[in-house]
């Protein structure tokens, strides 16, 4: 039992750190209906970022979260005015997924270039630091990451439930042609969200390099976890991408330590299809825009 | 006529490659309420999209209070006092009837006058009040209807466009909308209303403008209208009103 605890807590850890990554891949899906495929490319790009601050500059990794991220917001920004708001027309969620998947190839390559693909790790002094709570043994650093995690998930809901912001970024998700009628800009609203999205990308990945080894091409890996992450929270649901990130740490952190590490990635899976057949819309998805 | 509120000359506009509106000519006088009958497609929709900027006149000009808003955007047109309560359902389901009377103030930069008007809007309606709380989703569709034009008052506006206000409601929600738009228009607003109930409209309305394939075909006062065997035959299915 103390080992399922433990890999619980484990579990639970990463899965608030995915939720991060997450929350701004379902945040722009619900404004905008972009499925943003870059989004794991963005996180290890923020990652080599931070990786660069620590190595070049001494900056700690936590401490880079500060200037990684509002960099990364530009990039979002830009990015979005660039590519993405000038896809018009019934296909533009079809163009999205090429026109993000392009740029998420774009920055392995660039990635790829610097850094080579050899595969690298940010390793401040207290990396291999471990607490003990309880007779449970806590890695200092995912501890800080799932506070951190945590702490910008709080501050991205209230911002889009106690804000003028917020409130206009919900109804556009709701209902796009009354936001607009009531004086909200959409092309504002989609600009700055999809910048937001990337900013939790960019804050998630900064520390994700303390965490895991990357190489430019670890984004295939991220995105597809995020995904279905996204799915079974329920396309558009931030909260539900919350549960089903903490779901998915916990299932494959168990079975890992219960059965096998090899069918932890796999046995996340099968609960996205059972979850599927049962509710196709995800746990949190509704037929309705959400947020 | 005194000098109109708003004067739309020859405007042009359609989706695609089609025009819908095909110079169309209108003048709505202040504080006035104003009914557009017509077949489907005749443009009735399309009139108020290019008044609130939700769709771009391709020729033409409109004039509001004496000036050219031909080219104006949604959020600009709600500043000079314009808003439009779409057709479909617009509240926004998943947030509170509190947070979607709270959009209606959205243009507005002065937070506390936005809870000022709030507030006086939920003293006066008694369900914004009793369900301010609640998801706007879980409201009937005539309460929601009525909601919608609460939220439009926000803005104390000059003019309000009403796409087919009771579209779907029993007769008891619809003559609640009705009731409203009288007192609405009693408070000095001008009311540019789309009816499907064309003879529900007309009753109401001081004037009427049957548009058909995009222009205005007719006008004259409601009862008028009413009472024209034109119209009777073509819009109003049968005889004129007695």
């Amino acid at each position: 039992m103390h080992q399922v605890i433990q890999a619980v807590i484990l579990g639970l850890l990463i899965g608030g750190v995915y939720a991060l990554m997450a929350s701004g891949l379902t945040l722009v899906f619900g404004i905008m209906r972009v499925i943003n495929v870059a989004q794991g490319a963005l996180v290890i790009l923020a990652a080599y970022l931070s990786y660069a601050l620590f190595s070049h500059a001494h900056v700690d990794p936590f401490l880079s979260v500060l200037i990684v991220t509002p960099a990364m917001f530009v990039l979002g920004v830009l990015v979005q005015i660039v590519f993405v708001r000038s896809l018009r027309g019934d296909d533009a969620e079809e163009l999205s997924l090429l026109v993000t998947w392009a740029l998420a190839l774009g920055i392995e390559g660039v990635l790829s270039v610097i850094f080579k693909t050899t595969y690298r790790a940010t390793s401040p002094s207290y990396a291999d630091k471990t607490l003990t709570v309880f007779g449970y043994q806590v890695q200092f650093v995912r501890l800080m990451a799932f506070v951190g995690s945590a702490a910008l998930l709080l501050v991205l809901s209230l911002l889009l439930t106690r804000t003028k912001f917020g409130r206009a970024v919900r109804a556009t998700v709701q209902n796009p042609t009354a936001a607009t009628l009531l004086g909200v800009d959409a092309n504002r609203v989609q600009t700055l969200s999809f910048g937001l999205g990337v900013s939790m990308a960019a804050a998630a990945g900064a520390v994700y390099g303390v965490i895991y080894p990357f190489n430019p091409g670890s984004h295939y890996d991220l995105i597809s976890r995020l995904l279905s992450i996204v799915v079974l929270g329920g396309l558009g649901s931030l909260g539900g991408a919350v549960v089903a990130a903490l779901v998915m740490g916990v299932t494959e952190a168990v079975v890992a330590v219960e059965w096998q590490p090899t069918w932890a990635s796999f046995s996340y899976f099968i609960v996205l299809i059972v979850v599927l057949l049962i509710r196709p819309q995800g746990i949190f998805g509704v037929r309705e825009r959400a947020l | 006529m005194a000098e109109p509120l708003l004067q739309l000359d020859g405007v042009v506009a359609g989706y695609g490659r089609g025009d819908i509106l095909r110079g169309l000519d209108l003048a709505l006088e202040d504080g006035t309420v104003t009914c557009l009958v017509g077949p489907n497609g005749a443009g009735k929709s399309t009139v108020l999209k290019v008044l609130s900027g939700l769709l771009s006149a391709r020729q033409g000009r409109v004039v509001f209070a004496g000036d050219d808003v031909t080219r104006l955007s949604p959020a600009q047109l709600l500043g000079r006092g314009i808003v439009h309560v779409a057709q479909d359902r617009s509240l926004f389901p998943l947030m509170t009837v509190w947070d979607n009377l709270l959009m209606g103030g959205h243009v507005l930069s002065d937070r506390a006058l936005v809870r000022r008007r709030a507030d006086a809007i939920a003293e006066r309606f008694e369900l914004v009040r009793e369900r301010r709380d609640e998801r706007a989703g879980e409201l009937s569709g005539g309460q929601q209807k009525l909601v919608e034009i609460a939220r439009a008052l926000m803005l104390e506006p000059k003019l309000i466009l009403l796409d087919e206000p009771t579209m779907g409601l029993d007769p008891k929600a619809r003559h609640l909308i009705f009731e409203l738009v009288g007192e609405v228009n009693e408070e000095g607003r001008t009311v540019l209303l789309v009816e499907q109930n064309a003879r529900a409209g007309l009753a109401i309305a001081h004037h009427g403008a049957v548009l058909d394939t995009g222009r205005v075909a007719l006008t004259g006062r409601g009862s008028e209208l009413l009472e024209d065997p034109r119209v009777a035959e073509l819009y109003l299915g049968g005889a004129a009103a007695a």
